[in-house]
């Protein structure tokens, strides 16, 4: 999408004017970004030239749609998306925030104030920002309900109500379940898989793995109970290899040869294979199911149906270390020596085809320590959208069991912030005071935007919001549906410590930035570089 | 009969044009009535829609910029379900529609596509031209850099090697390349387009690791597509380039954007729609060593021959089209040939037939076009060539008496190469419509006969010398974008050296 606000001819602007061109280019992408934010922002659709859509309410996938032109406004949009690839989240308040700064900056520079000054006042205000975010924020136990409420905070931020509440407990519970106690949990051990079928609200969690691939043999089982999972990394198909190949040093009769021996030597390694499924499973209720990271060829798939073996071909690298973790057992490099322990159990097992795609899904696993969030839609670009929002709610459950805390949504933060900074710039001799007071009122876009967002007067908003966090000592945020102040803690209303704490880095180093553009401009703009 | 598959990746947007041209040529040369000598299944797959429709699509993964698809929606048409209404309360932001030039257009309405269109100057991108229609996994676009936009270049190597780091691209594509192999029942290999000057390179040179570690076993041939020029950035990601093909992939042929004079096509070489048109002709034509029903090689048997003793670089050449007089016989034509059977377009290199090793692809030729029957056969008789009894055999004997120390391997395919619009119509007026030279022409050339070689040799030395004293003028640590993007000067000498270790492979005269 290209925004004409964003695309002045990419002058070199000199330095006095650079100024100017730096704030109008935050303004731009400001204005953008703003009727994102909040589970009240708009739902955005995205038609390219060609007619691809693309449809969200992420400030990260809109930053990465946009074809940005001016260099300010592309600067502003990377620290913004490197917000987004270390905590996930954010992107838009970061905008916000940036451009807002650089508002108040201009005012302050207006009335003759040094850039320098302003923002040695902002990195004062940081400072004692960081130290108002420890204070206010809320530890908590991990349990169910708490990470309930961050994702249904991040997840109704993206997705409509209905959807928000299926998919935050499908994200809670897919992390309680790969958590172990006190180990870092590892999200790549929740394998996220794409069904173009139904509707968003049939996106479940699966206790354990679904593939995106199915056996390619005719006779093969589609469906088997009480399995053994065997897992492996060894190649079952005959391929040329450089010692037989070659037309030119070599005869037919010699390459033939090399070719028998080296299908024979396959074909062992499926026969142990099948003689441990036979010393194992004949004569029980036991089945066999072998998923295989290399290839097997026809004539192997073909030895191991006619025993009843199920067997999948290019499992990705990752599904081996889940496999192990959701069913057991561990993945094989060769075939000596095979043991049972070796291997890994499923209640059941079975293929699952949709116009060319097969799935095969690996199910009631014992204690599934990796497990699978099946996302449905009717369509591409719905698919893309909740996995990108469960991507973000997992992320924040993610952040809350890091930080063991939380902090309060809906503006509180902001509010309670800019109460404080105001206490705090009073204290502060100079002029950069006046950059304090400049950063607490950038801080408040927050709450006014979001206010905005739900039809409300930001004004009005505002001052509601302040006469009442000036009576109580709990942080104060905004209900958007009466427009009345709220407890956000009440509501169950919660954003991540961490993203919060990066915004106020991030925004604060950017906007200072851009405002010593002179200086800047002497480093040469390789120095802008993220 | 099972096919050997093979997985097709274009990196950046000249490969994807020489690739547009070469799925196309490839469609317009299906049979639907008669059997093909030609195995379409080795580049080709067959599937399924949810709609329960049939579809043949190219087994192809590629990469592109950001706004470089113009009318091609990234997702393709073929799967494409019945779009729906907008969910309410959404703010539409829509670019303003792509218009399709006349070709594309009438390809949507099915209308004949017999008219003269004026590709030379609607063609913006290959999506332009491109007659094929892809499977929905093929086209990939990065979404961090803007197809020519000059705030947002992507010019040099690094720059593509960590975009291949992000977790997000690489996960995804290498998915991609494991769901298309996992289908295949006999996986031969993969063919490798790349941009080579540029930073699709590091891309192309990340994901030949990945590659390496995955599919260990599986031959990889590439085609680094070089643009010429002595522009030293352009040179160092060649080379970090040429280094990665030399260490990950089983073979590489270097192919030229600035094509050599033909006597029987006036191509514009600025023109990429068209110079891409020739390497697109070169590959087709080459390739029919391993794609045909008939062929007992497959890309393992190629690479590891001419790669043998480290020979890591092959030249490639091509004769467009081959100049069969019309009313003439092969033997005749060979009789009078003068010069090369073939030209180079590979980059500063001349290829010369002596002490080397070589396959060479004629195609085209019906074979009783090949003499005359002992009755009329005339002058033909006196000619040693003539005890010959077919295409394969004589035109071996050719290259045995007209060079010296030389191996090759011919391989004969009868199926002209169909070049009917979107090829470009560069033909000369001597070509007929069916390829015949001085047949006489109304309308388009629509079929041409080809010869395309793959050779090594000492010339192959040659080119990297060349390159190699390009290289050593570079003062690369002035370029210190690289170093901000995570090349060490060290490794740029490094890399300079093991391409003259590269070289001295050549060294030695006796081949075989
Ligand atoms: N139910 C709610 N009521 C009021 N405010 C809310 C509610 N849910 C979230 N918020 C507020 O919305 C803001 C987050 O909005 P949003 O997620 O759209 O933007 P972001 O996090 O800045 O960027 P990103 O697009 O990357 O997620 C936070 O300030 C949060 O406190
Ligand atoms: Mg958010």
């Amino acid at each position: 999408m290209a925004i004409s606000l964003l695309n002045p001819k990419a002058e070199v602007a000199r330095a006095a004017q650079a100024l100017a061109v730096n704030i109008s280019a935050a303004k731009g992408i400001q204005d953008v970004m703003k009727s994102n934010l909040g589970p009240k922002g708009t739902m955005k659709m995205l038609v390219s030239g060609a007619g691809d859509i693309k449809i969200t309410k992420d400030g990260n996938v809109l930053l990465h749609e946009m074809q940005i032109q001016h260099p300010t406004a592309s600067l502003i949009a990377r620290a913004s998306t490197a917000q987004d690839d270390m905590t996930g989240d954010g992107t838009t308040s970061t905008v916000l925030v940036i451009g807002e700064l650089l508002k108040q900056a201009d005012i302050l520079i207006g009335e003759g104030l040094h850039p320098r000054v302003v923002t040695e006042g902002f990195d004062k205000a940081r400072a004692k920002t960081l130290e108002i975010l420890d204070s206010i924020k809320i530890a908590i136990e991990i349990n169910r309900e708490n990470l309930l409420d961050v994702a249904r905070t991040s997840l109704r931020t993206k997705v409509h109500q209905i959807l928000a509440n299926v998919l935050a407990d499908v994200c809670v519970d897919a992390v309680l379940a790969i958590k172990s106690k006190d180990k870092p949990v590892d999200l790549h051990m929740v394998e996220l898989m794409e069904m173009q079928h139904k509707t968003e609200t049939d996106t479940t969690l699966i206790k354990g793995l679904v593939l995106d691939h199915g056996s390619r043999h005719p006779d093969m089982p589609k469906r088997l109970k009480n399995c053994y999972i065997l897992t492996c990394n060894v190649s079952m198909e005959y391929e040329k290899s450089e010692v037989n190949s070659g037309f030119f040093y070599k005869t037919a009769e010699e390459r033939e040869k090399m070719v028998q021996a080296e299908r024979e030597f396959i074909e062992q390694r499926v026969k142990k294979v099948i003689a441990l499924k036979k010393k194992l499973c004949d004569g029980t209720d036991k089945s066999f199911v072998v998923i295989n990271q290399k290839g097997i060829d026809p004539m192997s798939l073909d030895l191991l149906a006619k025993e009843g073996i199920m067997a999948l071909r290019r499992a990705k690298r990752r599904n081996m270390e889940r496999l192990a973790l959701a069913c057991g057992g561990i993945a094989l490099n060769h075939f000596d020596d095979m043991q049972e322990s070796q291997l890994g159990y499923a209640g059941v097992v079975y293929e699952h085809v949709l116009g060319e795609n097969k799935y095969t899904f690996v199910e009631e696993c014992k204690i599934p320590q990796s497990v699978t969030i099946l996302i449905k839609g009717p369509n591409k670009h719905t698919l893309t959208q909740i996995k990108d929002a469960v991507r973000d709610g997992l992320r924040a459950i993610n952040n809350a069991i890091e930080d063991k805390a939380l902090i309060p949504g809906a503006g509180a933060f902001e509010v309670t912030a800019h109460k404080e900074l105001m206490a705090y710039k009073d204290t502060v001799k100079g002029k950069s005071r006046l950059g304090i007071g400049a950063y607490a009122e950038a801080l408040l876009v927050i709450p006014k935007v979001l206010a905005t967002n739900s039809g409300f007067d930001a004004q009005d908003t505002i001052v509601k919001l302040q006469e009442e966090s000036r009576n109580n000592k709990e942080p104060i945020g905004l209900d958007l549906a009466s427009g009345q102040p709220i407890n956000p803690k009440d509501a169950g209303i919660f954003d991540n410590y961490i993203v919060k704490k990066q915004i106020i880095n991030s925004c604060s180093v950017i906007a200072s930035n851009l405002l010593l553009v002179d200086e800047i401009m002497r480093a040469g703009m390789s120095s802008l570089k993220g | 009969m099972s096919a050997h598959e093979i997985l097709t990746l274009q990196f950046g947007h000249y490969s994807n044009y020489v690739g547009a041209h070469w799925w196309n040529v490839q469609e317009a040369g299906f049979r639907y009535d008669s059997p093909s000598e030609i195995n379409h299944d080795v580049l080709f797959r067959e599937g399924v829609t949810l709609k329960n429709e049939v579809t043949f699509t190219p087994r192809l993964l590629l990469v592109d910029l950001k706004g470089s698809l113009k009318t091609l929606p990234q997702e393709g048409e073929l799967y494409s379900l019945p779009s729906q209404s907008a969910p309410d309360q959404v703010e539409i932001i829509a670019q303003p529609p792509e218009e399709k030039n006349e070709f594309q257009k009438d390809i949507e309405t099915n209308a004949t596509l017999t008219k003269i269109y004026d590709l030379e100057r609607q063609v913006r991108v290959w999506s332009d031209f491109l007659y094929t229609r892809f499977h929905p996994r093929t086209v990939n676009t990065v979404q961090e850099y803007q197809h020519d936009n000059e705030n947002t270049p992507f010019d040099i190597f690094p720059l593509g090697a960590n975009l291949w780091k992000k977790d997000q691209f690489s996960e995804d594509f290498s998915d991609k390349i494991r769901n298309y192999i996992e289908e295949c029942n006999s996986f031969q290999g993969f063919h490798i387009l790349c941009d080579s000057t540029d930073a699709f390179a590091g891309i192309t040179v990340s994901c030949l690791e990945h590659l390496n570690d995955d599919y260990d076993t599986k031959p990889v041939l590439g085609f680094p597509l070089v643009q010429p020029s002595t522009n030293p950035i352009h040179l160092l990601n060649l080379a970090l380039c040429f280094d990665g093909f030399a260490e990950h992939s089983s073979l590489f042929v270097p192919l030229t954007s600035k094509p050599p004079q033909f006597n029987y096509i006036a191509p514009n070489p600025d023109l990429k729609y068209h110079t891409s048109a020739i390497l697109a002709a070169t590959l087709d034509t080459l390739s029919l060593n391993y794609r045909l029903k008939s062929a007992k090689n497959t890309l393992i048997d190629v690479c590891s021959d001419f790669a043998t003793n480290g020979r890591k670089v092959a030249t490639a050449s091509v004769c467009l089209p081959f100049p069969l007089k019309t009313n003439e016989d092969f033997i005749d034509c060979l009789n009078t040939w003068e010069g090369h059977l073939s030209q180079s377009v590979t980059p500063w290199c001349d290829i010369n037939p002596d002490n080397s090793l070589q396959l060479v692809v004629l195609r085209g030729i019906p074979e009783r076009r090949l003499k005359k029957p002992p009755n009329l056969a005339e002058k033909q008789r006196n000619y040693p060539a003539y005890r010959c009894n077919d295409l394969k055999e004589m035109l071996s004997y050719f290259i045995v008496c007209t060079s010296y120390g030389t191996k090759s391997e011919v391989t004969v395919c009868g199926e002209q190469m169909a070049v009917k619009t979107p090829f470009p119509g560069f033909f000369t007026e001597r070509v007929g419509n069916t390829g015949d030279i001085d047949g006489g022409r109304s309308g388009p050339v629509e079929k041409i006969n080809t010869l395309a070689g793959l050779h090594t040799g000492k010339f192959v030395g040659t080119m990297l010398e060349t390159l190699s004293q390009e290289l050593e003028k570079i003062k690369y640590k002035k370029y210190h974008q690289f170093v901000s993007e995570g090349v060490e000067n060290d490794q740029f000498r490094e890399c300079f050296d093991r391409l003259l270790d590269l070289k001295d492979c050549y060294e030695d005269n006796y081949l075989i």
